[in-house]
């Protein structure tokens, strides 16, 4: 009844099915990650977070945040989206 | 959200950041001076003196211990205590935990530096703390564990930053690492046997030695990447979703590499030629980290011609592509055959540690003193001086390297016409002099870059010292005034 | 599965990195402790004597592995100059190993035997009085100390633990006479373990000091047996290659 099991534990079967494995979960992130305008601009979003910290009483310190409205824009939508 | 109005220094916990990046300095000053010395006895032999003590082969783990332990780790623990607190926007969790982490760990370091002089080791490299400190040890980095993992927990921003998911990575990768290199047979208080023998323990060791370099001296500093290249540049990092694919490919890879330290030696070939293998696949997520910060300047280059910081990161960058290629290179069965057990693997380890650990702490502290201190610093002019110290010192230091390694290597193999040895080895020795001494004077530039540094940052805080007298005076004449 | 879950809650965070780093180390390091080949079935190795034990402490103590290997490769030029390549049969008994990574100065694989006691001696006393472009450090105090053997005892137990057959018990000890003959298994018996050192030291002196037991006596006598355990001569030339 668990006789297939057996397959997996000679090395010239699991070598190849761990070498299928590992790259398809490779592929499958590389496709996950760089495909879909939406998630792109989803993900690209969350690069802004180091520049949500700063305490606005300097404003020498703040640089892109403050400078670029694209990014502030795309801070706040994501909270948006973290919400839905 | 937590935009609090509260200046940083209430909000957050700076007090154990800066306490740790003392003790970075203070140990990259000693760490760093033992190196110049026992590159020195390696030159000059007279100046082990005959003392116990002295001798390489006792000063040579306190280096590499005060210098990885001491100053990267203490520059970890203060990024990454920094890191987390603003990123998160929270409060560093469990205060009294953090600040045991810190004395705890200086205290390890500090006390393993002792036992190796005196004679007490475990005989590993890189991890030849005996089996009390390596207890303590573990117990720090459990609280380390806690008081990271619990700041997170209570951020009010609701992701978790790239540059936590390395420092993360990291501490749990060296816990994995250091609990199992370390299990041993205890016989006395000072004393133990490897539990594992010959094969099994050089391959235990060389996972465990490896990836020391992997995720101590590579992911944590990844993460203090990702957050001080973007925060000095004003800029975020090039692309989000290459972080996302390196990271994991990243932590992935590494674990399987540390069998290309024992290429042609008694472990089976399997493990070797697996190891090897990954080893080149391991360039790739590598240059993604690479390539992720430097692109993070792409449009304002120009940066690297006003900020002196900016140079510090981007140059550390530089060197982790370059040593990150010559790894993978020497990882080859047929590149190793010459550069193993020769001077090449130091000059690999040093464009490493010099030139990207270093480095990138150097630059990141000197984003963050001026934060810390609530002070401008001191001098750019003195931030110019000690990045063309330190520059010149890597390059003497690598190349000094790359003869002596690749010239006692070609020389060990080569073959009169009768086919006997062309060289003895002491033949080896006597040509790797001149190499020797120009490494040390190497060493020597980027230790008076660190003392150029050391003096900068001491005359920052003085300054800051001084600004808050006058401003406690002024407040006091007010008051007594009224 | 988005990856926002994953970077928004830190436990599963915490769980997936762990099993993505935990892969690399189990599967290159466990089966070395289950596939039989990983080390030769050679005939002669046997355990260090308390003796040479004690040396070896003071070898790992003083920090040679920094400077020299114990490991040899198979290439000619490795073959000419230090021999047979290193079999992982010869560091079995090797707690912690110490194949080193570093040739500042020699392999020492196979040291035991090329030079005699007087000139390991006079090396490790005064290394450029022999070599005299040598770089190693002089290393005086080993034949002013007197070796420390009152705890042998203590440390062939705490071997014996990892799994090194010293014998406690008459059926350990016999065993070992089976396996290595009777000379070898009476050093190896925890119960002789002082007079065996004692006796060694007698007969052998390797400091050339009589009647004084020095940690120079203790280290060449290690260094003496350094890769002579495994008699060559009694394999074919490939037999070794199978294990690879």
């Amino acid at each position: 009844m668990f006789d297939w099991l057996l397959w997996f534990t000679h090395m010239e079967n699991s070598k190849p099915l761990a070498l299928l494995l590992f790259f398809g979960a490779f592929c499958g992130i590389l496709i996950y990650v760089f495909t879909g305008k939406r998630r792109a601009r989803r993900l690209e979003s969350y690069k802004y977070i180091p520049f949500d910290d700063e305490e606005p009483r300097r404003p020498e310190l703040h640089g892109f945040a403050r400078d670029n409205p694209r990014a502030r824009i795309a801070t706040q939508s994501r909270k948006v989206m973290d919400n839905e | 959200m937590a935009q609090s109005s509260a200046l940083p220094a209430e909000q957050y916990n700076y007090d154990i950041v800066r306490k740790f990046t003392i003790m970075a300095m203070v140990w990259a000053v000693i760490g760093m001076s033992v190196g110049v010395y026992i590159a020195s006895e390696l030159a000059w032999p007279f100046l082990n003196f005959d003392i116990p003590a002295l001798t390489f082969g006792r000063l040579r783990p306190v280096h590499t211990t005060l210098v990885i332990f001491g100053f990267g780790g203490s520059a970890l623990f203060a990024t990454s205590y920094y890191v987390v607190q603003r990123t998160c926007q929270a409060r560093l969790a469990f205060p009294w935990l953090a600040e045991f982490t810190f004395w705890g760990w200086t205290g390890g370091v500090a006390l393993g530096a002792l036992t190796y002089v005196s004679g007490i080791t475990q005989g590993r490299e890189y991890a030849e703390f005996e089996w009390p400190l390596d207890i303590a040890i573990t117990l720090v980095w459990v609280c380390y564990f806690l008081v990271y993992v619990e700041t997170i927990r209570r951020r009010s921003q609701p992701h978790i930053y790239v540059a936590n998911w390395f420092y993360l990575a990291f501490i749990l990768a060296v816990a994995l690492l250091h609990i199992f290199n370390n299990l041993a047979v205890p016989f006395s208080l000072t004393q133990s046997y490897s539990l594992f023998s010959g094969v099994q323990d050089a391959m235990t060791q060389w996972w465990y030695g490896h990836n020391a370099v992997g995720f101590f001296l590579t992911a944590a500093f990844l993460g203090m990447m990702y957050y001080f290249v973007p925060k000095q540049a004003g800029r975020p990092v090039y692309s989000y979703r290459l972080s996302i694919i390196h990271f994991w490919a990243l932590i992935f890879l590494y674990m399987w590499a540390g069998g290309h330290h024992l290429h042609w030696t008694s472990l089976p070939d399997w493990v070797s030629t697996l190891a090897a293998t990954f080893s080149v696949i391991l360039l790739m997520p590598s240059w993604g980290g690479m390539i992720n910060g430097i692109m993070t300047l792409s449009g304002a280059w120009d940066k690297l011609r006003s900020d002196p910081i900016m140079l510090f990161l981007i140059t550390s960058l530089s060197f982790y592509g370059m040593s990150t290629f010559e790894g993978p290179l020497m990882s080859l069965k047929s590149v190793n055959a010459l550069s193993h057990y020769t001077d090449w693997t130091i000059g690999h380890v040093h464009s490493g540690a010099l030139g990207w650990v270093a480095l990138v702490s150097f630059g990141s502290f000197y984003h963050l003193f001026p934060r810390l201190y609530d002070a401008k610093l001191h001098s750019q002019t003195l931030i110019y001086v000690h990045f063309w110290l330190a520059t010149i010192g890597i390059v003497l230091y690598i190349t000094s390297m790359w003869v002596a390694g690749i010239g006692q290597g070609l020389m060990l193999r080569s073959f009169d016409d009768y086919g006997n040895l062309a060289y003895t080895f002491i033949e080896t020795v006597e040509f790797m002099h001149t190499p020797y001494v120009w490494r040390a004077l190497g060493g020597a530039f980027f230790v008076a870059g660190v003392l150029v540094m050391a003096y900068n940052l001491v005359m920052t805080v003085r300054a800051s010292r001084r600004e808050q007298a006058a401003l406690e005076a002024k407040l006091a004449a007010k008051l007594a005034k009224a | 599965m988005r990856h926002e879950q994953i970077e928004t809650n830190s436990g599963l965070m915490l769980l997936l990195i762990l099993v993505v780093i935990s892969i690399g180390g189990l599967v290159e390091i466990v089966p070395l402790f289950y596939i039989n080949e990983t080390v030769e079935q050679v005939e002669g190795v046997r355990p260090y004597t308390p003796l040479e034990q004690r040396g070896r402490d003071i070898y790992v103590r003083e920090g040679c592995y920094l400077c020299h290997s114990q490991q040899i490769r198979p290439f000619r030029d490795e073959w000419q100059r230090y021999g047979h390549y290193s079999l992982a049969a010869e560091s079995q008994y090797d707690h912690p190993f110490q194949w080193g990574s570093k040739r500042t100065g020699p392999d020492l694989a196979r040291l035991g035997g090329k030079y005699s006691n007087q000139w390991h001696v006079q090396h490790l006393k005064a290394p450029r009085s022999v070599v005299p472009q040598s770089i190693m450090p002089n290393y005086p105090w080993l034949l002013e100390t007197d070796l420390d053997y009152s705890d042998v005892a203590e440390r062939m137990r705490a071997l014996r633990a990892t799994g090194v057959p010293y014998s406690v018990t008459q059926q350990e000890y016999d065993a070992n006479v089976k396996k290595f003959g009777q000379a070898v298994a009476d050093q190896l018996d925890i119960n002789q373990a002082r007079d065996s050192l004692l006796r060694q030291a007698r007969e052998k002196d390797f400091d050339g000091i009589p009647g004084r037991i020095t940690e120079m006596e203790a280290l060449v006598a290690y260094l003496q047996v350094l890769g002579t355990m495994v008699d060559f001569t009694r394999y074919d030339e490939g037999f070794f290659t199978t294990f690879r």
